[in-house]
């Protein structure tokens, strides 16, 4: 009891059940179909899929960036103890910025091209803390940069986002989203616009930032590799499902869904054997505007059963903190096997059993 | 940014050139003569007055004559419909009323035409976006003349209202201004209300927009600082073409209220074949326009960062 | 083990034990492999649908788009089937029916407010004589002269409107007189000899929207002018169309120095005053065109001489400067389509320049081609309209909404409808115009769907 009492106060973030609809002319497009899942502070999470399969929209509705016809129409989602989904405009807009804040992918187009860094940054200081002097807002934005490893800083406030390189600016766009000290920050593929080696400095930068600011940090990719580097746990989405959630030594060496055994074989990997090749997934994602009712990924699932075209596949809990939506589980448990290394299918079995 | 102005200024240059030489050019290709209506004259008359101004000479050497004279500010004189008066004294007499009529016009138009469009594009798809939308299409399908003629048959007449007189008058202040500034005005400010809401909506689907909401920005501070600045580039590219129109539609609207301005004396200058005033007010009004367009170029610069004008463009 | 779990963890991530105890009712048989067959018949196939069925798709969504279209065809009809129903011609003088209202007053009632108004009774002639000693006594009252030419107007106002248009200082009486009454105007306008046809069981089609001085109906004027507009509208945007199109692909897939010189080219016509240069190049084509019809006879100075030499001059101009804005953006298109790769690919293939134009970039760019050039026609009609109006348009006999417009400036005050009626048809049609091309543009390019 005292270490579940101890996780609650630990608990900055509580997603549960969450269900995100679009309403299309063509009809209702649900992409986010419940998902959960809980984030502590000084936590990283990620969470991996390809494109289309609600990550994104997804975290837009935890800061309340969904747009029209895209609406939250279930689950809740609870910041801090306060149900996010209840708050009224004003108070979105003062949550967002100080309390959680967003970077995004793109960091060519995440600044506005009319106004200076400066401006872009001051701005988003002063629209939470209405006391605070242009004076101050100022050298409060040049520490900031200074934070983000800018140099130079006092130069670089008065320069438009097209002088400065994609690195630099997702600096930027980082500083801008500390700026307020946040308690959470959603990073929505924010090395993937950027050049490799950047990539790395990026990455660098956020887990050395949050280990200073201790706040949570929502990490959204489609690249495991990124997830490695960085995130303490992961959620695989796959069709606006949470088809698997874990620590990430879980995830990445005792997979419990073939969706994430197909990602992590497509993935390419420097201890590879020199004849291993990578292995894609086969097919194409379902229509989402007309889901079927078993498990989204039985099409494309070499272990597809019966059950799973007819079903959607339950949770299943495999060890602390990990679970998986598929029915191939829940034949190993109601069969009596237990989860183990050797019952992972193919070459993870393995890699598994020789890692762990 | 010097040297492009400079390249721009020697292409406004040649442009205003191109369009002296082709107007001399089909204007002296016409058949008849600036004398061909008044009176029957003998031969020898005809002679004597081509010979006075100088259409006794080779084509060419006239067009290079009056080009020369054009660039020491001197026009020639009427033929014709104000007898041996400079063409200059003419123009800078009857320029300030259109002018007049034309920039309140276009202040208004831009006043009004931008909240408007930044209205429906926040409002988009509401019932008074589709309002908007329809009342501007019909603020651009109607042309000049109707507006003018359906604001004369009411608007004015025995029982007005505003004491509204279909002739202008310039004896009765702001009133008599009143019906043509908003004649000429509509159809620019539904224009502009257009451009201004699809370009809104351009700039509303930007990326930045997502941040600056992220941000926690309010509503107000992200549509009017956010998306309105970069939603002006365009409309403000439009302001050159639209300076050229309301000096044109202005042509209309002038004869519809019979208004002594500019516009309805060069119609009148065409059909009188009075070639030093068709030359005359077509080099200035080119000249006006290809100004202003350099202008607005020039102002782009001030508006987006972006547009580095040593490069020589957007 | 299930239940003790189940209570512990209420509101965490635990799956729902319920749903566990399910597991229990499943065989064996679902846990059988799925074939390759039941997971292809899993996801519903969608067809695929074409780009052009796709756009009529979202078009056909779209009202107010719709609702243009709607209109564009009754326009259509109006003008170019409805002069096969109305018996008269556009040219025609209908003697006795000079200036009628679109409305007209029964027999009875006409009678009645002669009475009222004391409009002398009598014969028509009478009532002329009176109206016109009328009027030559007011006008000697205001110290004026009454000329003849007044006179004849008078005698023509008198018959027309079957003696109810005395004269201006009756207008008042006349009012007074239907509103003691209760006398209503009836819809359409009848002579009163024709009315007195009527009566007699002779079928007369009514003037709907009156006439004007000369006795020609204005519906049938109204139809033919809405067939001229809409003709010129639509040449004159493909005139456009193909000038614009080819220049601009030629333009930007040439690039380099070629590129270069045709974008100065257009820079320069860009910025000329295009209302200005249209003004001066019709007066200016005008009389050439004459000229040419009268030195050389053949088909196509027949045909010049139909249209008439200034509208053939108008769409001179369009050819000379209206293309520049088309061509702009379909050199924008090719430039855009040029750097992709299948073009690159079809180049590498050794297709020829014109090949690649022709089957790779302007399919490409036709979504853009047809908006433009849809959105041509109202700019078109409208530049016609305003050209008419001021005098350089169409000439007799040919009329066009906007010489009608021109036409109707000298009887404003007293028959405001007959500027009315082709100005409302003018606005109508371009509304149209543009709002089917806004929907067409939204459902050409979803992009740009806002």
């Amino acid at each position: 009891m005292s270490e579940q009492n101890n996780n609650q106060d630990r608990r900055l973030l509580e997603v549960r059940d969450l269900r995100v609809s679009f309403f299309t002319p063509a009809g209702e497009v649900k992409a986010v179909g419940g998902i959960s899942y809980d984030l502590n502070y000084d936590e990283v999470m990620g969470i991996v899929g390809e494109s289309g399969s609600g990550k994104s929209v997804e975290a837009y509705s935890i800061i309340g960036l969904l747009q029209s016809p895209g609406k939250v129409i279930g689950g809740s989602i609870t910041f801090e103890g306060q149900d996010v989904l209840a708050f009224s405009k004003e108070e979105m807009t003062s949550f967002r910025g100080s309390r959680v804040a967003m970077i995004f992918q793109n960091p060519m187009t995440c600044l506005n091209p009319v106004y200076t860094i400066g401006n872009q940054l001051v701005e988003a200081l002063k629209a939470h803390d209405k006391s605070i002097s242009m004076e101050g807002a100022k050298k409060r934005a040049m520490e900031m940069l200074e934070l983000v490893g800018i140099n130079n800083v006092a130069q670089r406030m008065r320069q438009y986002p097209h002088e400065l390189s994609g690195g630099m600016r997702q600096r930027v766009m980082i500083a801008m989203g500390l700026i307020c000290h946040p308690k959470l920050l959603i990073a929505d593929e924010p090395t993937t616009a950027l050049d490799v080696t950047i990539q790395a400095q990026i990455l660098e930068l956020m887990k050395e930032l949050q280990k200073k600011t201790h706040m949570g940090i929502i990490f959204i990719t489609h690249n495991l590799g990124v997830v490695a580097e960085i995130c303490d746990k992961v959620c695989v989405m796959y069709a606006g499902r949470m088809v698997e959630q874990g620590p990430v030594n879980d995830i990445f060496y005792r997979p419990g869904h073939p969706y994430t055994v197909g990602l992590l074989r497509s993935m390419p990997r420097v201890d590879a054997e020199s004849y291993e090749r990578l292995i894609p997934i086969e097919g194409t994602p379902v229509d989402m505007l007309n889901p079927p009712e078993g498990c989204p990924f039985a099409p494309r699932c070499e272990h597809a059963m019966k059950i799973c075209l007819k079903k959607m596949p339950p949770y299943v809990e495999l060890g602390e903190g990990h679970r998986s939506a598929c029915w191939l589980r829940v034949e190993e448990q109601k069969n009596g096997r237990p989860f183990g290394p050797g019952s992972a299918p193919e070459r993870q079995g393995e890699d598994g059993g020789s890692n762990g | 940014m010097a040297k492009y102005i400079i390249k721009r200024v020697i292409m406004a240059i040649l442009t205003i050139l191109v369009v002296a030489c082709v107007t001399f050019v089909l204007m002296r290709s016409v058949p008849g003569s600036p004398w061909n209506s008044e009176k029957a004259m003998t031969e020898q008359q005809i002679a004597t007055l081509n010979e006075r101004y100088g259409y006794d000479k080779p084509l060419p050497i006239q067009l290079l004559t009056y080009l020369k004279n054009a660039l020491q500010g001197d026009l020639g004189v009427s033929l014709k419909m104000q007898k041996d008066r400079p063409v200059t004294e003419i123009i800078t007499t009857m320029f300030p009323l259109s002018a007049k009529i034309g920039v309140v016009a276009l202040v208004w138009a831009v006043l009004v035409g931008v909240p408007l469009g930044c209205l429906a594009a926040y409002n988009r798809g509401k019932w008074v976006d589709s309002l908007l939308r329809v009342v501007c299409t019909l603020g651009i399908s109607m042309p000049g003349f109707v507006i003018a003629n359906f604001l004369l048959i009411g608007l004015t007449g025995q029982d007005s209202l505003f004491g509204l007189k279909a002739i202008f008058d310039a004896s009765q202040g702001a009133k008599a201004y009143f019906m043509p500034c908003v004649a000429l005005g509509l159809y620019p400010m539904c224009y502009v209300a257009r451009l201004t809401r699809s370009s809104m909506l351009d700039s509303i689907n930007q990326e930045y927009i997502k941040t600056a909401r992220a941000k926690g920005l309010k509503t107000g501070k992200i549509i009017f600082k956010h998306a309105l600045r970069n939603a002006l580039i365009p409309v403000i590219t439009y302001l050159g073409p639209l300076v050229a129109f309301t000096l044109c539609g202005g042509f209309v609207v002038e004869s519809v209220f019979s208004i002594p301005g500019l516009g309805r004396y060069f119609v009148q200058s065409i059909s009188n074949r009075d070639y030093p005033i068709i030359m005359g007010t077509t080099i200035f009004l080119a000249s006006f326009v290809v100004v202003m367009n350099l202008v607005v170029d020039i102002l782009y610069r001030v508006v987006d960062p972006r547009i580095d004008l040593t490069k020589g463009g957007v | 083990m299930a239940e003790k779990k189940r209570k512990k963890m209420i509101g965490s991530l635990q799956p729902n034990v319920d749903t566990m105890l399910e597991w229990n009712d499943l065989t064996a048989e679902d846990f059988a492999p799925a074939t390759q067959g039941e997971k292809e018949s899993f996801i519903p196939q969608r067809a695929s649908i074409s780009y052009w069925r796709d756009a009529w798709r979202r078009l056909r969504r779209n009202k107010v788009a719709m609702v243009a279209l709607g209109v564009l065809v009754l326009l259509v009809l109006f003008a170019f089937v409805g002069p096969l129903i109305v018996p008269y011609g556009y040219e025609q003088f209908n003697q006795g029916a000079e200036n009628l209202y679109p409305w007209h007053y029964s027999l009875e009632d006409q009678a009645r407010l002669d009475e009222a108004t004391g409009a002398t009774g009598g014969t028509m002639e009478e009532r002329v004589a009176a109206a016109i000693e009328q009027a030559r006594a007011e006008a000697e009252a205001e110290g004026k002269k009454f000329t003849r030419a007044d006179e004849a107007m008078i005698r023509a106002q008198v018959r027309s409107s079957g003696g109810t248009g005395a004269g201006a200082g009756s207008q008042e009486a006349l009012a007074q007189a239907k509103r003691e009454l209760g006398i209503h105007y009836q819809p359409f306008g009848y002579s009163i000899a024709e009315l007195q046809r009527i009566e007699a069981g002779e079928k007369v089609f009514p003037h709907v929207f009156g006439t004007d001085n000369n006795g020609r109906d204005i519906l049938a004027r109204t139809m033919y002018a809405t067939r001229v507009s809409m003709i010129i509208g639509v040449a004159a945007a493909a005139i456009v169309l193909v000038i614009g199109s080819l220049y601009g692909s030629v333009s930007g897939y040439c690039g380099g120095r070629v590129d270069a010189i045709m974008q100065r080219i257009v820079d320069v016509i860009y910025s000329l005053p295009e209302v200005l240069v249209i003004l001066l190049l019709s007066a200016v084509i005008g009389p050439h065109i004459t000229a040419f019809i009268t030195d050389h006879p053949g088909a196509l100075a027949d045909f010049l001489r139909t249209v008439g030499p200034n509208l053939a001059a108008m769409f001179v101009c369009f050819a000379i400067l209206y293309w520049v804005g088309m061509s702009r953006i379909i050199r924008g298109q090719v430039l855009t389509i040029k750097q992709q790769e299948y073009v690159t690919a079809a180049r590498a293939l050794g297709a020829s320049g014109a090949r690649i134009i022709r089957r790779h970039l302007l399919p490409n760019c036709i979504g853009q081609i047809v908006v433009t050039a849809c959105l041509q026609i109202p700019s078109a009609i409208f530049l016609e309209s305003f050209m008419s109006y001021l005098g350089v348009g169409v000439t007799q006999p040919l009329a066009s909404l906007g010489s009608m417009c021109r036409d109707a400036l000298a009887g404003l005050q007293t028959y405001p409808y007959r500027l009315i009626i082709p100005a409302v048809i003018i606005c109508i049609m371009i509304l149209s115009f543009n709002l089917f091309g806004d929907g067409l543009r939204d459902a050409l390019d979803p992009r740009l769907k806002k």
